[in-house]
């Protein structure tokens, strides 16, 4: 892998995927199989050897491990991933997170995690209700929640993620709320929640197809507008579709002495409702922002200097191509300008703050008001998005159609 | 040849009684055709001919035949189409012959189809020799096969020649019965040159090939003749028969058939029923022409909207050798542009769609047939309307008149009250009933065509498990209450699925359309009504309703790429989409609608 071209900056950020579960949920598409064998120790071997070849061009602001569950990585697995990190000068990043099971969270494994730098913790909690956990086929309990949740706590990690799902297929609103109040209750400084998306090729996928239950639409939005009320009650704000964080000054519950510093200059930080809230994760608001991005390890996605690239979702042949030294990429695509612009105004909508005019323009070459002007108008005209100030954003119910929003924002034809 | 000795008759079968079979038997008796030329079915040339035992154009064939007498006749078969459909064209055959051989399955017995025809044979006057053919079947029932004869069809039974074209029996009494029994032609009393066109066809290098019987005077090649209906004039450039190939002659003499070509390039110059003769003396037209009138309409449209030159051209190829088939350019907004066509009736209609898929590969969509109606205005015109689309505003219709048809079904005794149930249903009134023989009846009833447009033969034969038999000829028009049902989408109509209806029938229809058109069509980020309304007034309404969200939950780094994909995908999409009253509406929404229709 070349170090960084001439005149250029290293890429900024690092994604890495774990692609190991103990128990494969009912409703997950990514890639991840059982940690069996020797495997594990292969990967991890061959994922040092990747973060070899990308080093050079690589002096992270943030760093995300995803899964998959790399929690499920034995304390001697993550010493190897961590020490050669250290060694290739990864480890420095303003915002290290690492997802987490909560069946699998240890004392050791956190302290060893805290101590290497990592400063978020994303726990994969999805609902604390115990029939629909054995129904998304998850493996860990409510009560393993709280217990890693306060053992993450106690090795200090100041900046949490709770990940939670609705629109289970038997959750009810009542379910939903009781779910919502006491992760609300727990202060985490971050929440992820989704709805239930039904992948291709997975059981929900199927039992759904087999009319074994049928998907409540308008459930499904009353759910989500009860999140938005109570999140934002309890002091988060939402800045993406599926994510909310607090502010610094927001006092919520927990400890939330320290907010991470913002790093690249386009985070804004501050309190107004385009602004990013203090704990929104800026490894994802990287992606939406079009920052480039380095990918290692099975089915890890990537984005560096125009070009995409995607590994391969198998973990063997991806130890086997590192093994002989080089990265194992199963497609790269140039994106040309245009049309990764219209690509990058799309999914930058997501975020409740939208595109600054002047921001869209640095990141792509392209003017916003000039290229996309028809597609603004029709927006604002339905009352999905309106400008202030300096910037194009959707409003809140903009947001519940930013597919539609989205697909007019793209250019296939410059692809 | 001499007018005495020479035979002109055609055939007329109900599919499969074994026409075929036994023209191919009369081309070998004679001689025409050696054995080793034989192929199966000489006269069906189409696939589709051949596939669904249907003549779709006449394939006259020139034999000649040495009888017991001793002397040499030509004979010419006619072989005509066998559907009312084309009862112009047919009548128009049978008009160039003087007699017809009635083919009846000795086990099968008369069916609905020829009882249709043998009246359009005696309306000529022509001399019908009954044969029962497959006598050799073991279940063959001669004397009841006689008794239908006298019965149905008042021809004698013991006129009947026993057959078996299969076997070869009784090939010999039929060539006789022939010279004997069909009058030879005799010429009219024109007072020069003078034939009739009964049927054309296109050949890329001849261009339009004219079939004629001569009816005064004689044909040569090198001659000028005048078309009298297209007033144009032309040099006969070649005259020939058909054995059944086409071959040169130096003439045609009267009382023979053949072809001519003329150069011409455009078969709608050339028109069945037309008459030719001498320009510097014209004799008078033959009796019996008629423009060509379609009696059903319906929308053909590509289903890929891409296509649509593509259409143009194949319809106007297989127009060349079907003069018939009539079409104008219509646009709809459901399914873009496409053509407005006219056929015969439901057969032609079928084959058209038929052929555009198979012979020219389009793919294709039909709007709902409608048939002719004729509107007096209040101001006491006269319209005809074939597009429901362009119906007056009801306020200055006094009164609408409906195309009535007599239909004959043939069915089991066991189905009559399913069949006379399904009649009433669709607004048919019993005429008589028959009993044909120990197992089956035959209606004959009178029945607005709009009402057999769709499935009433699909349905006779489920009810009668593939026993039944059905066939029509034109009654004329009769008042009618008739109203106009659009389907509107947010308040705007959809053309494509307007129809003039029955006042009795609208309701029914108008919920069965807006309940599958609220199938299929996608939920939008607003509330869409569906709405049947006779005039302005709202007899069946569904509402689908608004979407209130499209987004998917996450989209992270490496979900990007493949939902950039799948909305990609959705936007190709909706370019092929089509806004009807701001609601975006897929094609193939409309198509599935009109489908199951
Ligand atoms: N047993 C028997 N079968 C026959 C006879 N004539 C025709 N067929 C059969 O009946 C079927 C239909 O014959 P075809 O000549 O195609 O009938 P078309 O539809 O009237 O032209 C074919 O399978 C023939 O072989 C016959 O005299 N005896
Ligand atoms: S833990 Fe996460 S990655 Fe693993 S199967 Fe469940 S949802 Fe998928
Ligand atoms: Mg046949």
């Amino acid at each position: 892998m070349p170090a960084t071209p001439a005149g250029a900056e290293p890429v900024r950020s690092l994604y890495v995927h774990v692609p190991f579960c103990a128990h494969k949920c009912e409703y997950c598409a990514f890639y991840s199989a059982p940690p069996s064998g020797d495997v594990v120790n292969r990967y991890v071997a061959a994922l040092v050897r990747e973060l070899e070849l990308i080093a050079p061009d690589c002096r992270p602001n943030t760093i995300f491990f995803g899964g998959g569950t790399p929690s499920l990585l034995t304390l001697k697995q993550w010493e190897t991933v961590l020490l050669a990190m250290e060694r290739l000068g990864l480890t420095r990043a303003g915002e290290w997170t690492v997802e987490c099971n909560p069946a699998t969270v240890s004392a050791d494994k956190a302290k060893l995690l805290r101590d290497f730098g990592v400063n978020r913790i994303s726990m994969g909690v999805q609902s604390l209700d115990e029939q629909l956990l054995e129904r998304l086929g998850r493996i860990h309990t409510r009560d393993q929640v709280f217990r890693s949740f306060d053992t993450l706590r106690a090795a200090g990690f100041e900046n949490l993620n709770l990940d939670l799902m609705f629109a289970i297929p038997g959750q009810t609103m009542a379910l939903w709320q009781r779910t919502l109040d006491e992760a609300l209750a727990l202060g985490s400084e971050h929440l992820s929640c989704y709805e239930v998306i039904y992948e291709e090729d997975t059981p929900l996928f199927a039992q759904l197809n087999a009319g074994e239950f049928d998907v409540d639409e308008d459930l499904a939005c009353d759910l989500y507008d009860a999140l938005i009320d109570r999140s934002s009650a309890a002091g988060f704000r939402q800045y993406e579709i599926a994510n909310f964080a607090r502010d610094r000054r927001s006092n919520g519950q927990g400890p939330m002495t320290k907010a991470p510093e913002p790093q690249a200059g386009e985070l804004v930080i501050g309190n107004g409702p385009l602004d990013l809230p203090t704990f929104a994760c800026r490894h994802n608001v990287g992606y939406w922002r079009g920052l480039d991005s380095y990918g290692c390890g099975p089915s890890a996605s990537e984005y560096v200097r125009g070009l995409r690239a995607k590994n391969w979702s198998n973990t063997t042949l991806y130890c086997e191509q590192l093994e002989k030294g080089r990265r194992a990429k199963e497609m790269a695509e140039a994106l040309p300008p245009l049309g990764r612009a219209g690509e990058l105004a799309a999914f930058g909508l997501r975020m409740n703050r939208g595109w600054g005019f002047a921001e869209f323009t640095v990141r792509t070459g392209f003017d916003l008001r000039a290229g996309w002007q028809s597609e603004m108008g029709d927006l604002i005209r339905c009352g999905w998005a309106a400008v202030t100030g300096d910037r194009f954003h959707l409003t809140r119910a903009g947001l519940r159609f930013a597919d539609s929003a989205a697909e007019r924002f793209l250019r296939p034809e410059a692809l | 040849m001499d007018a005495a000795h020479i035979r002109n008759f055609s055939i007329i079968a109900h599919i499969d009684h074994g026409k075929t079979t036994l023209s191919d038997r009369l081309l070998h008796r004679t001689g025409t055709v050696a054995t080793r030329d034989m192929e199966d079915q000489l006269l069906d040339a189409m696939d589709l001919e051949r596939e669904r035992g249907i003549t779709i154009k006449a394939h006259p064939v020139t034999m000649l035949y040495r009888a017991k007498n001793g002397e040499t006749y030509e004979l010419n078969l006619i072989d005509t189409p066998g559907h009312v459909d084309f009862a112009y064209e047919v009548s128009r055959s049978l008009s160039a012959c003087e007699g017809a051989l009635l083919i009846v399955d000795a086990a099968q017995g008369v069916e609905a189809q020829t009882v249709a025809n043998v009246h359009l044979a005696m309306k000529q006057g022509l001399h019908i020799i009954p044969v029962i053919n497959k006598i050799d079947l073991p279940h063959a029932n001669i004397p009841q096969a006689r008794q239908q004869l006298e019965d149905i069809l008042a021809i004698p039974g013991d006129e009947a020649i026993l057959a078996s074209a299969k076997e070869g029996i009784g090939i010999e009494d039929i060539l006789e019965a022939i010279v004997a029994r069909i009058p030879a032609p005799k010429p009219t009393d024109a007072p020069s040159f003078q034939a009739l066109i009964f049927d054309s066809y296109f050949d890329t290098y001849k261009g339009v090939v004219i079939l004629v019987r001569v009816t005064k005077g004689e044909l040569r090649a090198g001659m000028q003749v005048k078309l009298l209906h297209s007033g144009r004039t032309v040099e006969v450039k070649e005259v020939g028969s058909f054995n059944p190939k086409p071959y040169t002659r130096d003439r045609l003499e009267v009382g023979e058939t053949g072809y001519i070509t003329a150069n011409i390039k455009s078969p709608r110059e050339v028109k069945v029923g037309d008459t030719i003769t001498d320009p510097r003396n014209p004799s008078a037209e033959l009796p019996g022409f008629q423009e060509i009138h379609p009696m059903v309409f319906s929308g053909i449209y590509p289903i890929n909207t891409a296509d649509y030159e593509q259409l143009k051209v194949s319809v106007a190829k297989l127009q060349l050798n079907d003069s018939a088939l009539t079409y104008q350019t219509e646009s709809s907004v459901a399914l873009g542009f496409g053509l407005r066509c006219g056929f015969l009736g439901l057969l032609h209609m079928e084959i058209v769609q038929e052929r555009l898929r198979r012979e020219f590969d389009m793919d294709i969509i039909a709007t709902y047939p409608s048939v002719v109606y004729r509107v007096l205005m209040t101001d006491r015109t006269e319209k005809e309307v074939d597009n429901p689309a362009f119906l007056p505003d009801v306020t200055y219709i006094e009164t609408i008149f409906e195309p009535i048809v007599k239909a004959f079904v043939i069915c089991p005794g066991d189905n009559i009250g399913d069949i006379m149930a399904l009649i009433s249903e669709k607004r048919g009134e019993i005429r008589h009933t028959e009993t044909l023989d120990a197992r089956r009846v035959m209606l004959t009833c009178k029945i607005p065509l709009n009402e057999i447009l769709i499935d009433f033969h699909d349905r006779i034969k489920s009810i009668t498990r593939g026993y039944g038999s059905m066939d029509y000829e034109p009654e004329g028009h009769e008042a009618s209450d008739m109203v106009k049902l659009d389907m509107m989408v947010n308040g705007e109509v959809m053309e494509a699925f307007s129809a003039l209806v029955h006042r009795t029938k609208a309701e029914a229809r108008g919920r069965t359309l807006a309940a599958k058109l609220k199938e299929v069509i996608p939920r939008q980020q607003f509330q869409v009504a569906i709405q049947a309304a006779i005039g302005g007034k709202i007899i069946a309404r569904e509402t689908v309703s608004a979407l209130r969200k499209d987004v998917t939950a996450k989209c992270y780094g490496g979900d990007i790429s493949r939902k950039r994909k799948l909305l990609e995908k959705q936007k190709e999409g909706k370019k092929r989409m089509k806004s009807v009253g701001s609601v975006e509406i897929p094609q193939e929404a409309f198509v599935e609608v009109l489908k199951t229709n």
